[in-house]
């Protein structure tokens, strides 16, 4: 076990690492769930087949690959943009914490679209009727009556989509980043003990996870609390 | 050993039940006899399903004794079985096996339970939908029948079971006006038959017509108890009489 | 910015040599997984505490953390023990393949142990209270009603697990092995085209998806044909 005493320092800033990724994704993941979310529900033909492409691109090629094409596709597509300002420009490329934050909010975001379009779906009907019958504008009724009912009905998946995005971020190791995977592999390179480092990656991880899930559930409790029955 | 004609087929003595600090059944007593038809009122939440389903251990009760055909019920596994071989239910919500055609649907029990063989098990089965009326329903999915043929199709489950007695959960609360008829019609042809029944229900001319007795439930408790004709024209208790011109007003 | 299409046309072909590889984990991890799902299952919901919690606990690890590093720890870790080394099992841990397997079969058997879990909780509770007033045994009642009508229930869910595993399968390509996604990147590493490369590998996973969900649907429609539309 002294094996890892010289590297809990190093873990611990790639921990810092994952965690800036992961709220980077989250803002971005639930950006592109709710653009994708209202161009699905909206009537306009053109963004409702944009967004269905989004899903079944996202949804239907491996995270690694996505990663890896827009790291290296990022790549060549900023080169030539730069290349038409200074033609002397040999190479610009997306840093691996922006290309893979972009990416894995990107992939959990495709999936981010389902569940706001089902949970804005799956509104009642007759609360919103409700509402307008007691002349409450459109919007607010919007922003005071829709908007909780679909929170509370996303909050389960959403908290599935933060688990996923948090367990990606490892795959952003593969281009690059200087997270905890990639110590775990310096660190292996010198003490000889892969199983010990990887196990404290794995564990890291662990503690992200049941830190989500306790917030998860801590947030559902609180979402639902007006539902329960009188005793 | 006491008479068997006088011994009661189902014996409730002092039977009470919690749900955690409620009480739901408060010293209930109640004495059934073989071929009687029992009809249980009462208003929501009086205990009269939770009774019934603690006859066939659905519910288990906490004080008390309850007695089925001679046999105690206890929490042992080999008691539970053999009352719910005698005892058949009819639910509410019919509850059909949805993934089985109406004819396996009765057929499922009598072969795992009664290890019936194929062909006498579809014999009882038809005999049994001829006898509620829809034999050529036989190879239908639940879902493509009525809420009337379904609740029949159930009572029908139940009786190739061949149990001595039958009890009923609400069986015509979840069914259109013009289907309750059909059921009851099947109900009292079993009652004909000299059936024991125990039936919970709101229908008050089933009551008059068939019941021998029917028994009045409030807050956990049996508070009266008498024949149909004494009960809706003499009720004795306060709370009788505020429950039956409730229904009656309507 | 030119686009290669010759290199394109030449790169399919090999990379489609390596979906004999790719459909090998993905088959082979699914029915182990499955497998230990059931096993899982069983435990979980037995009742005795001596089997539910390493059954939780298990689910709980191996959902908790990225499939990537469960791969690395095998692959990478298992061999600094000494005994693993030296036990009968090590010509299959020794093999990036048998890994590979490995951790698939392991990470989708959590998966899926609670996918099935949530098919059974899906059952309605007066069916099970039907079964047992007819008499049914508890064991009865599980096998003949509530796991025909819970494994219709998880198809949906299911079947994305499953299409996650074949993405999962991509990442066999991180410790040696040459699927698809492995000779993807041996070309890239070759001929500096990874635009090209990369997005006709993108194109064959989504024709892949596409035909599993095509076939998930079919079985659930299948599968579904006593239930009221």
């Amino acid at each position: 076990m002294a094996a890892i005493a010289g590297w809990w320092d190093d873990f611990f800033w790639g921990s810092v690492v994952v965690l800036q990724v992961f709220v980077t994704a989250l803002i971005l993941m639930v950006l592109f769930g709710l653009i994708g979310a209202a161009a699905k529900l909206s009537k306009n033909r053109v963004a409702q087949n944009l967004a269905a492409a989004y899903t079944v691109v996202f949804r239907g090629v491996p995270e690694i690959l996505v990663l890896l094409l827009i790291y290296f596709g990022s790549a060549i597509l900023l080169t030539s943009i730069a290349q038409i300002f200074d033609p002397s420009i040999k190479f610009v490329d997306l840093p691996p914490f922006w290309a893979g934050s972009f990416g894995i909010a990107l992939i959990v975001g495709s999936y981010a679209t389902e569940t706001f379009r089902g949970a804005f779906l799956g509104v009642d009907r007759g609360l919103i009727e409700a509402a307008r019958a007691l002349g409450i504008s459109n919007f607010k009724t919007f922003i005071y009556i829709q908007i909780p009912e679909m929170w509370r009905l996303a909050l389960p998946a959403f908290g599935n989509h933060m688990l996923s995005l948090i367990k990606d971020t490892a795959l952003i190791s593969i281009i690059g980043l200087n997270e905890t995977m990639f110590v775990a592999q310096q660190a292996t390179g010198t003490t000889g003990k892969p199983f010990t480092m990887y196990i404290v990656v794995g564990g890291i991880y662990l503690a992200f996870s049941t830190v989500i899930t306790l917030t998860v559930m801590v947030l559902e409790k609180y979402a639902n609390q007006h539902l329960e029955p009188a005793r | 050993m006491a008479d068997n004609s006088q011994q009661p087929i189902i014996l409730l003595e002092d039977v009470d039940k919690f749900f955690g600090t409620f009480q739901a059944l408060r010293n209930v007593n109640l004495r059934v006899n073989k071929g009687e038809k029992i009809v249980v009122c009462g208003p929501s939440g009086s205990g009269k399903s939770t009774m019934i389903r603690c006859i066939n251990r659905l519910e288990e009760h906490d004080g008390g004794r309850i007695t089925i055909n001679g046999h105690e019920l206890t929490s042992d596994v080999k008691d539970i079985d053999a009352v719910r071989r005698e005892v058949g239910m009819v639910f509410q919500s019919f509850n059909l096996f949805p993934h089985l055609s109406v004819i396996k649907n009765l057929m499922l029990a009598p072969r795992l339970v009664r290890k019936a063989d194929k062909a006498e098990a579809r014999a009882t089965a038809m005999r049994l939908l001829e006898r509620v009326r829809i034999p050529e329903q036989a190879d239908k999915y639940p879902s493509q029948l009525s809420g009337g043929q379904q609740q029949r199709v159930a009572i029908a489950r139940a009786l190739c079971m061949n149990p001595e007695i039958m009890l009923f959960d609400e069986p015509t609360s979840a069914l259109d006006p013009e289907m309750i008829s059909e059921v009851l019609d099947v109900m009292i042809d079993l009652a004909n038959e000299g059936m024991t029944m125990i039936v919970v229900t709101h229908e008050m001319g089933f009551a008059r017509s068939v019941a021998n007795k029917v028994v009045f439930m409030d807050g956990g408790e049996i508070v009266e108890e008498n024949t149909p004709a004494a009960f809706f024209d003499n009720p004795q208790h306060q709370r009788t009489k505020l429950f039956l011109s409730q229904i009656i007003s309507h | 910015m030119s686009f290669d299409f010759s290199l394109i046309i030449d790169s399919i072909p090999k990379m489609l040599m390596g979906l004999g590889l790719t459909l090998q984990l993905l088959f082979i991890s699914a029915v182990l997984g499955l497998a230990l799902a059931v096993v899982l299952l069983l435990m979980r919901i037995s009742g005795r505490w001596y089997l539910v919690w390493p059954s939780v606990t298990y689910i709980y690890i191996f959902r908790g953390t990225p499939i990537l590093v469960q791969i690395f720890i095998i692959y990478y870790g298992l061999p600094q023990f000494e005994f693993i080394r030296d036990s009968i099992l090590w010509p299959i841990l020794r093999e990036p393949f048998g890994c590979a397997i490995l951790a698939l079969s392991m990470n989708t058997g959590a998966y899926v142990s609670e996918i099935l879990r949530g098919g059974i909780l899906g059952v309605d509770r007066g069916l099970h209270e039907a079964g047992a007033a007819l008499g049914l045994s508890v064991r009865q009642r599980f096998v003949y009603i509530t796991s025909p009508i819970a494994i219709r229930l998880a198809i949906p869910a299911y079947s994305n697990d499953i299409i996650s595993l074949m993405k999962s399968t991509a990442l066999a390509s991180t410790i040696t092995l040459l699927d698809m996604m492995g000779i993807a990147r041996t070309i890239v590493a070759e001929t500096y085209a990874p635009y090209e490369i990369f997005i006709s590998l993108a194109a064959i996973y989504m024709v892949l998806t596409w035909l599993a969900q095509k076939g998930f649907g079919r079985f659930e429609m299948r599968m579904s044909r006593y239930v009221k539309p």
